[in-house]
């Protein structure tokens, strides 16, 4: 086998494995910001329709970190195990949110007592968006300890969660009406600005603690790239407050979903050829060339089926939700 | 802490997750290709009790699939956070097919099961049957994927090391490898038996009660014809793995058969039918034997020869062979007694013409189909052990030992989140149990009437 195919090859799978965790992170990110945004909802209706207006989707969603899962194991399984078993804590966090989420959505139509599972469905979602927070700040300061790491994990944490938050937010502009919409818009501005804050804060912080991007920001045409990306960012945000503002009921979440896009564009050009910055490269955790020709034949032709009947998914759930008396 | 310790940690957190776990995708498996027969039925014949069968046992199959879907989370992630040296080890493939199941079947059943429970009326008739197709098609699918990277694990090909890891070097060997078709079979029809055990005994329930008799009594039937092909089929899937386990696994062959010393050229092994193993002393306490058995099942010939565990190195030999002898005795005694219950229902059925009046007379018969909803899980859960616990000391058969496999992660760490499983686990299983009874006191709606199509999505709160 050639070095340069394979070096392709594992190049084409970090990307892939990057539109699925673009995906998941899309996806998952609106329903668990729609359970963080329950916490600070009062009125139980309102809660209802929140968890309701997720009902359809959120098990379709959660399954895109069952892929991505999958094919980093399969494409990457010295990443796979590097970083599962060093994050053992935050990961079995997130999935302890997950379980309480996913749990409390199926479960509260039929229960009497609903305070219960509301609880579960916000602290359940807040707990698995810190967590993935937390997981994705370890991976880009190379899993190092330390005073500066941990700040900076802990920035990623709630930058995560507030994103998480702006697309609920947005999502819930586009599915709801009357008080919960007015609500969604006002939490759509506030999660807009600790969203913007965390952002730049996390910018700086990766310029001063990663010496891997630093290096990859030096090279000039990564650094133009990111100066575009940065742009549309930039220009995705103000787009967001923008459209709220308008009271259109598409375009938010359309632009937070542009944001997110951009954002992950940029991380994944700051960290390539790494996967975990300074640990691991992507060709020393690559599976061999006939293992990752084998999943592409198999997953490649998928992805654009599986995104076809997610989408068809959405289509058939189209629209702002009706409700009727009861 | 020994390194064993933690290994054993990691173990239990490991079965104690997927002796949870599989409880649920089997009946999901099952009780969808049941939803697909139903709905396909009232699409066919436009008969409305079709129609009211697919929604009554459709609400079974939400609760179900809820806890099926939290609690499998665990189990993907576990391969990587407590099984790190397998991950590195055997990623290649395993993380392959593992990867295959998340694209090919896990997604497929998810994208599809909004549709099927939501979108009634949302969708052309056709669709949503299309939709329960899918769902119910998925979770088979990821039956099949599962088994594949389990029938590996028992009997690995298609590999080699290369720099302490696995290279695949053919993928057909590797997928067909020598358990895959026994593997899959045994466990899906596994699964589908244990559907048809569930709808029959809730079935059986409200015609022994006497509510809904006639509603009932159709699902009874239909799941009664679909036993009279399964049970029998099980029993010889089950025979027939087994025999390929004396030749591909010979250790965990004898350990069920709890057979210590292998029997000389032109005699016959005796099969134990009760014993009781005793490893440290490598010999069986005392044993109900008859001869020449066990060279019939393992060789099908009368003196066939069979491997001993004694004659098997004892760091090769599995742990806990009085479990593996009992566990397989009680899945066999359950196969056993599912035949027999089905064809003597049968009998009864012929006899009476099925008539609604004379089986509601059976309420001993009626009475054991309800106490049998149980079983299937215990057989399947003991059929794992036996797969599972039977395959040590490996986790890659005869390639990687469980103990070389395991992270070394700090104790504490491990027997925290086990608690957490076991907490979260208590919790749903409650829930889930209260669900099921409301659930089966509300009992079906037989007024229901399909929705229009395209009647915009309205919301009952509360």
């Amino acid at each position: 086998m050639s070095a340069s195919s394979h070096a392709t090859l594992t190049s084409a799978w970090f990307g892939l494995i990057g539109l699925m965790l673009v995906l998941y992170v899309v996806t998952d990110g609106f329903d668990l910001g729609i359970g963080i945004l329950s916490l600070v909802t009062r009125e139980e209706h309102d809660r209802s329709l929140m968890m309701h207006s997720i009902g359809h989707v959120w098990d379709a969603n959660e399954t895109w970190l069952v892929v991505l899962g999958g094919a980093l194991f399969g494409a990457f399984p010295a990443a796979y195990a590097l970083l599962l078993s060093t994050l053992y804590i935050p990961v079995m966090a997130m999935i302890a949110g997950l379980i309480l989420r996913g749990a409390a959505i199926e479960f509260r139509h039929p229960a009497q007592f609903k305070r219960a599972w509301d609880i579960a469905f916000g602290a359940g979602s807040l707990i698995a968006a810190l967590a993935q927070g937390v997981i994705l700040g370890r991976v880009i300061t190379g899993l190092l300890p330390g005073l500066a790491s941990g700040i900076f994990v802990a920035l990623t944490a709630l930058g995560v969660a507030s994103g998480y938050a702006l697309l609920g937010a947005t999502y819930l502009v586009k599915k709801t009406t009357g008080r919960v919409e007015q609500a969604a818009r006002n939490y759509a501005l506030g999660a807009a600005a600790t969203t913007i804050a965390a952002a730049i804060l996390l910018t700086a912080g990766t310029r001063v603690i990663s010496p891997i991007a630093q290096s990859r920001w030096n090279d000039p045409a990564v650094f133009q790239l990111l100066l575009v990306l940065g742009a549309i960012s930039a220009s995705a945000l103000a787009a967001v407050v923008w459209a709220v503002l308008a009271h259109h009921s598409h375009a938010p979440f359309r632009a937070a979903v542009l944001l997110f896009i951009s954002s992950f564009a940029g991380l994944a050009l700051s960290l390539f050829p790494d996967l975990v910055p300074g640990r691991l490269s992507l060709a020393e955790a690559a599976s061999s060339q006939s293992t990752l020709v084998f999943m592409m034949v198999g997953i490649g032709i998928l992805m654009p089926i599986m995104m076809g009947y997610n989408f068809y998914q959405y289509f058939v759930f189209r629209g702002k939700m009706q409700l009727q008396a009861h | 802490m020994a390194v064993n310790d933690i290994v054993n940690l990691s173990r239990s957190q490991f079965a104690m997750t997927a002796i949870f776990h599989i409880l649920w995708p089997i009946l999901t498996i099952s009780l969808s290709a049941f939803l697909v027969l139903v709905e396909a039925l009232w699409v066919r014949t436009r008969n409305l009790l079709y129609y009211r069968h697919a929604r009554f046992w459709a609400k079974l199959l939400v609760l179900n699939f809820v806890v099926g879907v939290v609690s499998g989370i665990p189990m993907e992630f576990q391969f990587g956070t407590n099984w790190a040296g397998f991950s590195r080890y055997a990623g290649e493939f395993v993380g392959n097919i593992l990867g295959f199941e998340g694209t090919m079947a896990f997604m497929l059943e998810a994208g599809f099961i909004g549709v099927m429970l939501y979108g009634w009326g949302r969708v052309p008739r056709g669709v949503h049957l299309f939709a329960t197709s899918m769902v119910a098609f998925g979770s088979s699918l990821s039956a099949f994927w599962i088994m594949v990277a389990n029938s590996w694990m028992q009997t690995p090909a298609g590999v080699t090391v290369v720099n302490g890891r696995l290279v695949v070097t053919d993928y057909m060997a590797a997928i067909f490898n020598p358990d895959m078709v026994w593997g899959v079979a045994h466990m899906w029809v596994g699964a589908m038996e244990t559907g048809a055990f569930v709808i029959a005994g809730i079935s059986a329930f409200y015609l022994y009660r006497r509510r809904h008799a006639e509603f009932f009594l159709r699902s009874f039937k239909l799941a009664l014809m679909a036993l009279l092909v399964i049970a029998p089929l099980q029993i010889w899937l089950g025979d027939s793995s087994g025999f390929d386990v004396f030749h591909n696994q010979p250790a965990k062959g004898a350990a069920i058969e709890g057979y210590w010393h292998t029997n000389p050229p032109g005699t016959g092994a005796a099969w134990a039918l009760l014993a009781w193993p005793d490893q440290t002393q490598q010999k069986n306490d005392w044993a109900l034997e008859l001869p020449n058995m066990l060279s019939v099942l393992g060789t099908h010939s009368l003196t066939g020869q069979v491997t001993g565990l004694a004659d098997i190195p004892r760091a090769d030999q599995p742990p806990m062979v009085p479990l593996l002898f009992y566990a397989f005795r009680l899945m066999a005694g359950i196969g056993v007694w599912f035949m027999a219950l089905a064809f003597w229902s049968a009998w009864i059925w012929r006899k009476t013409r099925g008539s609604l009046n004379s089986m509601l007379q059976q309420r001993k018969l009626l009475l054991a189909w309800v106490l049998s909803i149980p079983l299937p899980y215990i057989a399947i859960e003991s059929g794992w052990v036996v797969r599972e616990v039977g395959r040590q000391p490996w986790v890659v058969y005869g390639m990687l030992r469980t103990r070389d496999a395991a992270t070394l992660l700090p104790a504490g760490t491990v027997a925290a989140s086990m608690t957490m499983f076991a907490v979260f686990y208590a919790v749903l299983v409650t829930t889930f149990a209260v669900f099921a009874y409301k659930w089966l006191k509300q009992g079906p709606d037989l007024t229901a009437l399909p929705p229009e199509f395209s009647a915009p999505l309205k919301l009952k709160l509360g």
